[in-house]
């Protein structure tokens, strides 16, 4: 799709003043030189446009998704809603513009009025009903650690293991969460889960602009944490960890998060975990946009892997840690269909393939679901693993 | 050409788990999300459609606690033109009929040429508010309709019936339809008119407006249960009417008919 138009909406300063009040207050920084839009993922999709460089102007004159055609009106917030949220934007852009920021305030309003996409009001509501984006039972959170000696958390416990909502249900997910638990429990770690009592972390919802759902499941999780005397919480899911790092302390949050590729990497370097047998095959390592740009952790997941004998270590070129390449499942683009050749996940899969890589090795669920159920269509050999799961078999 | 369209604000259960509350008449909403009935969606669309078409003003109107003004807020973004809340909590119990009473009560003070309802809601599932409106207001009304073509005073419809068939009517307005979903796409609101609709007044009604003289209850809830998990299920195969007969003699067989 090429849009050769510049606006489609009338100027309207109200709009304007409402957007930088929900958080778009760095559209007067952008000078239009549209570094953001080389960088941003949808850049490499080679038969798709996505205008980064016009988000900011538009929002300062007030002209967004205010179009009173419906269909031009369904394109603007299908423009919106495109935004993945991983941040090459930012990294890029001389003036440190939050494009996705400045996209999440519109998304807010339109979230209130109830003019959002059907499968992301689905999550929203699942997420709210039921604690978790895919509807599935609170009772069966902790279906994944059934069998495999994983204890209740009690205080005075050093971790709160939280397994992010995909590790806990999905089944592919599952095996990531079993492996971390099977890796503490050979580390002889103090660790325990909250199980049912667990809610999402929220990350999702707040990104596609369901900010009061977001403040109740937040605090519903700040209080299960505080009344189990919780101090230190390791996550699987760098979506969690960001969220409970950076956004719940607004929320009176007091622990500390760690993810677990940090952890694991600590055990490696002291001593306390062994690696005892070896992978001999060809890794490429994926950087999560939410581990590695949003939270600067880049070394400890490269230094696990290149502590393991046999292991043959791989970047992507040109596209590794700061300017890696986005899955395409964040902000909600876990859940959003595209025709096959407007996925970010292919252009990003053929960069990791094309370099001989037998196994890509991934440390977030969103990026694991989305490569894995994208190779699934593929004509390849390539696997996916978490960095756990590589860690737990050469123990 | 004015339409009025009467909507619900409801809990979303379908991705829920729902609880029966202690009182054992109602469920718990404490952590259900809530919003507009999913067919009166369609039915506001179908009037903002024919507003596009022949001009005219809609008016929706919901009888509901403060909260339905978010939604009939919703309702003006997405091209209501007046909203109108009739104050549930001025009445004790309601049921379909009574609100259908209520609702008697405000629109015949109105003018219209269409009163649109949607043809079921989601929460109690009773089918009944729009139905009943039309006979209480002494207007034709047509249920279940997936098609509207009108010209100022007539218009012929279709209604979906069972098995794929069609009924189509040719009624004289004003009338009164019961939308069904999936006559139309929803629209989103647009930003600029999201704001438009937060500056616009709604009209609360309390019981002194509303002509209290006759109106009745004709249900009340008794009991609201999860049914028991049973051991024996046994599917029924065939077509619709074979499994009919089936299922017939399996209820003579345990003497229920």
């Amino acid at each position: 799709m090429k849009d050769k138009k510049t606006l489609t909406t009338e100027i309207n300063p109200e709009i304007r003043d409402i957007l930088i009040e929900m958080g778009a207050e760095d559209i007067y920084k952008c000078y239009q030189c549209g570094k953001c839009t080389s960088a941003c993922p949808w850049f490499q999709v080679e038969i798709y446009d996505y205008p980064v460089y016009k988000f900011s102007l538009e929002t300062a004159l007030g002209a967004v998704a205010s179009s009173e055609d419906k269909k031009e009106l369904d394109k603007e917030i299908d423009l919106i809603y495109r935004c993945v949220g991983c941040e090459a934007c930012l990294e890029q852009c001389p003036h440190g513009i939050s494009t996705p920021n400045i996209l999440r305030a519109a998304r807010r309003l339109l979230v209130d009025f109830d003019s959002f996409p059907e499968t992301l009001k689905s999550i929203v509501q699942k997420t709210h009903n039921v604690g978790n984006p895919f509807g599935e039972h609170r009772e069966n959170r902790a279906d994944w650690a059934k069998g495999k000696n994983v204890p209740d958390y009690q205080e005075g416990m050093e971790f709160l293991y939280f397994p992010c909502c995909l590790p806990a249900y999905e089944a592919r997910n599952q095996k990531v969460a079993q492996a971390t638990v099977g890796i503490l429990q050979k580390s002889n770690v103090s660790y325990g889960i909250l199980g049912v009592q667990e809610t999402c972390c929220g990350e999702v919802i707040r990104r596609i602009g369901a900010e009061n759902i977001f403040a109740e499941v937040a605090k519903a999780n700040i209080k299960a944490f505080s009344d189990s005397g919780v101090t230190k919480v390791l996550v699987t899911s760098p979506h969690c960890y960001t969220t409970f790092k950076n956004e719940y302390p607004d929320f009176g949050a007091d622990f500390e998060v760690l993810h677990t590729t940090q952890y694991l990497s600590h055990l490696i370097e002291t001593g306390k975990l062994k690696i005892n047998k070896s992978f001999n095959k060809r890794v490429v390592y994926h950087d999560p946009c939410t581990l590695g740009r949003k939270n600067n952790i880049y070394e400890e997941p490269r230094n696990i892997l290149k502590s393991i004998p046999g292991l043959e270590f791989l970047e992507v070129e040109d596209f590794n840690r700061n300017l890696s390449l986005c899955c395409g499942a964040g902000s909600g683009g876990l859940w959003l269909e595209w025709d096959k050749e407007e996925r970010i996940v292919n252009v990003r899969l053929k960069q990791l393939m094309d370099t001989g890589a037998e196994i890509i090795a991934v440390a977030c669920p969103y990026c694991l679901q989305m490569f894995e159920e994208t190779i699934k269509s593929m004509d390849t050999d390539i696997q996916v693993m978490d960095i756990a799961e590589i860690l737990f078999e050469c123990l | 050409m004015d339409i009025i369209v009467c909507i619900k604000r409801v809990p979303q259960t379908a991705e829920a788990e729902v609880t029966i509350d202690s009182s054992g008449k109602d469920i718990e909403k404490d952590r259900l999300s809530f919003d507009i009935n999913e067919s009166d969606s369609y039915a506001l669309e179908e009037a903002v459609i024919l507003k596009e078409k022949f001009g005219g003003t809609i008016t929706v109107i919901s009888v509901g606690y403060q909260d339905t003004e978010d939604t009939l807020r919703i309702a003006l973004a997405k091209g209501a033109d007046n909203a109108i809340r009739v104050k549930a909590e001025d009445f004790e119990h309601i049921d379909g009929y009574k609100t259908s009473q209520i609702l008697k009560s405000v629109i015949e003070k109105e003018s219209y040429d269409l009163i649109f309802a949607g043809c079921i809601a989601t929460d109690d599932a009773y089918s009944q508010v729009g139905v009943t409106l039309a006979e209480l207001l002494n207007i034709p009304h047509a249920s279940l309709v997936i098609n509207i073509d009108t010209s100022e005073n007539r218009a012929d419809v279709n209604r979906e019936l069972e098995e794929g068939l069609m009924g189509h009517l040719d009624i004289s307005l004003p009338a009164l339809f019961t939308i069904q979903t999936g006559i139309n796409e929803p629209r989103y609101a647009s930003l600029i008119a999201i704001r438009r609709a937060a500056k616009k007044e709604i009209k609360v009604i309390g019981q002194e407006e509303i002509n209290k003289d006759n109106l009745l209850l004709n249900t009340e809830i008794e009991e609201l249960f999860i049914p028991p998990k049973t051991k024996e299920v046994e599917i029924l195969t065939g077509s619709p009417a074979e499994s009919a007969s089936k299922l017939a003699e399996i209820f003579k067989e345990k003497g229920l008919i």
